[in-house]
């Protein structure tokens, strides 16, 4: 029994140390003082961020994919969360029809969304449009906002909501003042969850926004096929610093939740 | 206007309101914004995908039959198959005794193991492959590791080669199959285990003859969601490996960008759709979707 929990507990080591390794290795890396790529490195200093940091076309990378990003969650988010309301609140077949868009939107290969979508935009001139890859983007933020909203709604007082239209309250303005504030926590993760996918998102993107004014997945694969110049694991590594916050920030939100919604 | 007016158009306004509710279309007309969405903007371009695939000078399947009995394509299919099917293998083999471990841990270390376990998950797929390319070079860590210890005289090839490609594939898809399978795992009974124990099975015996058997549609469940994530991969096998592990999207993006056949592309992402629903279709049949969902509130 010592014996087997001993080589458990290695495997559970091994396995994080094989998950957690290459990440250490480009966070490393971003602060190398060699021109090469180097593990580990000769020595430390900032001048990939600051090489980064004065690079205009970096800069541009990450302002498109901020702005892209929060277009479309805030779409996923504004379609998103009425859907849960239908959803949760209804006995219309609605669990089988969630589970259809989230299993299509995990299974379809991204690739075949790209070249789909960079079909239908082409003669709709949409290529080259922030908005449009805003709003194929959106699509694939659905179902993170649809999935986060319905559990925080399942587990809100509905009573509350009933009281404020007993007091006269119409039943939107119920929903939209009471219950939205209640379970804003778990919209938020949604959101979230829906800036990262549009943040990683790299075929979509490189078929709508692959010539000018590239978001950094595109910016950063180009570079990656490039060339061996350290300051990509500088942009890597800033993207990994806004990860950690993220998960903070979810974790933080869903504790949130629980304590608002107990 | 005056003020009366504003009251009637009040009053009507909220009869309107009343009319919708007591018609019962408030759900339908919740979800219809969504529903529109996603119909615009994700079947209505797989739909114009698949008519371009079939309208190559008029109306015909020359480009599928083309595909079909071309031999670099059913190479690249039989290698993206070989490289998901060795990485689902080994990702269940390395991701289950991590997930078994979560379902025994404290709160603490359970906290501890999922942070740990969901980091990588939140860093961009380009940069983990990345990481490998660094790693496994011929000056990466590995090999002067190896070369320092004398177990290699000179660097040994890493690089583009299915080992890289398997090793980083892996390390991605692993965050998947570990929440996946713990998600499952979660809702077996630990009081069957206490009983078998009690009928005088040993810790192992009741691992192996109650708790494994009991998780196996969590096994099922997780491979078929990291198979067929793993279908799909593109950046991996393009940084990491050589031209003998050209995986299929790699190759419907070379057909789309660098010899602008969208016809041929599309016909390629059909086949590879069809492969992936198929796959699906087979899983709901004997094992039934609804057990991957079955916490989906999680």
């Amino acid at each position: 029994m010592k014996a087997s929990s001993i080589v458990l507990g290695l495997m559970v080591f091994g396995g994080i140390v094989y998950l957690l390794f290459p990440v250490i290795v480009v966070v490393t890396i971003s602060f190398s003082s060699a021109t090469y790529l180097n593990f580990p490195p000769p020595g430390y200093s900032l001048q990939w961020y600051l090489k980064m940091l004065n690079d205009p076309e970096w800069l541009s990378a990450f302002w498109v994919t901020v702005k892209v990003g929060v277009l479309a969650s805030l779409l996923a988010t504004l379609v998103g969360v009425p859907a849960a309301f239908a959803l949760v609140r209804n006995a219309i077949p609605g669990q089988s029809l969630l589970n259809a868009i989230i299993l299509s939107a995990l299974v379809t290969p991204p690739i075949v969304s790209a070249i789909g979508v960079f079909i239908m935009y082409v003669p709709l001139g949409l290529v080259n449009s922030l908005l449009g890859l805003a709003g194929a983007h959106a699509v694939a933020g659905i179902p993170f906002v649809v999935i986060n909203t319905a559990a925080s709604l399942r587990s809100a007082d509905r009573d509350l909501e009933r009281a404020a239209i007993i007091h006269g309250a119409s039943p939107l303005a119920a929903a939209v003042r009471i219950t939205v504030p209640i379970i804003a926590p778990g919209i938020v993760v949604g959101f979230i969850l829906s800036f990262v996918h549009s943040a990683h998102e790299l075929l979509i993107a490189s078929f709508v926004l692959g010539g000018v004014g590239k978001p950094i997945s595109v910016k950063m694969w180009s570079q990656v096929q490039s060339t061996t110049d350290p300051s990509v694991t500088a942009a890597s590594s800033v993207l990994i610093g806004i990860a950690i916050l993220t998960v903070i920030s979810v974790g933080a939100s869903r504790s949130l939740a629980k304590r608002r919604t107990r | 206007m005056s003020a009366s007016a504003v009251a009637l158009d009040r009053r009507q306004i909220s009869r309107f309101a009343l009319f919708v509710h007591r018609s019962r279309a408030v759900p339908y007309l919740l979800l219809l914004p969504c529903a529109a969405w996603i119909v615009i903007f994700f079947i209505v371009p797989l739909v114009l995908m698949i008519w371009r695939s079939l309208t190559h000078e008029g109306f015909s399947t020359v480009v599928y039959t083309e595909l079909m009995t071309s031999p670099q394509y059913i190479k690249v299919m039989m290698t993206s198959l070989k490289i998901v099917s060795l990485t689902t293998i080994v990702t269940l083999l390395i991701g289950y005794p991590i997930a078994y471990a979560l379902t025994i841990s404290g709160t603490w270390s359970r906290i501890a193991i999922l942070t740990l376990v969901t980091i990588p998950y939140w860093v961009d797929v380009i940069v983990r492959s990345f990481s490998w390319l660094i790693v496994l070079g011929d000056n990466g860590i590995i090999n002067k590791t190896l070369m320092q210890v004398g177990l290699t005289g000179r660097p040994l090839p890493l690089l583009y080669s299915l080992v890289s490609v398997l090793l980083a594939m892996i390390q991605i898809l692993l965050p998947t199959m570990i929440i996946t399978l713990f998600g499952a795992m979660l809702r077996i009974d630990r009081n069957l285990l206490l009983a078998a124990k009690i009928h005088g099975a040993t810790g192992f015996q009741a691992f192996r003859s109650v708790f494994l058997p009991l998780s196996l549609p969590g096994i099922y469940g997780a491979c078929l969601l990291v198979f067929v994530i793993g279908l799909g991969f593109y950046v991996t096998p393009a940084l990491l490996g050589s031209p003998a592990e050209t995986m299929i999207s790699q190759t419907i993006m070379i057909e789309a960008n660098e010899n602008l056949d969208y016809e041929r592309a599309s016909a390629a992402g059909v086949i590879l759709l069809l492969i992936t629903i198929a796959i699906v279709t087979i899983y709901n049949r004997y094992f039934g979707l609804e057990r991957l969902w079955g916490g989906a509130e999680r």
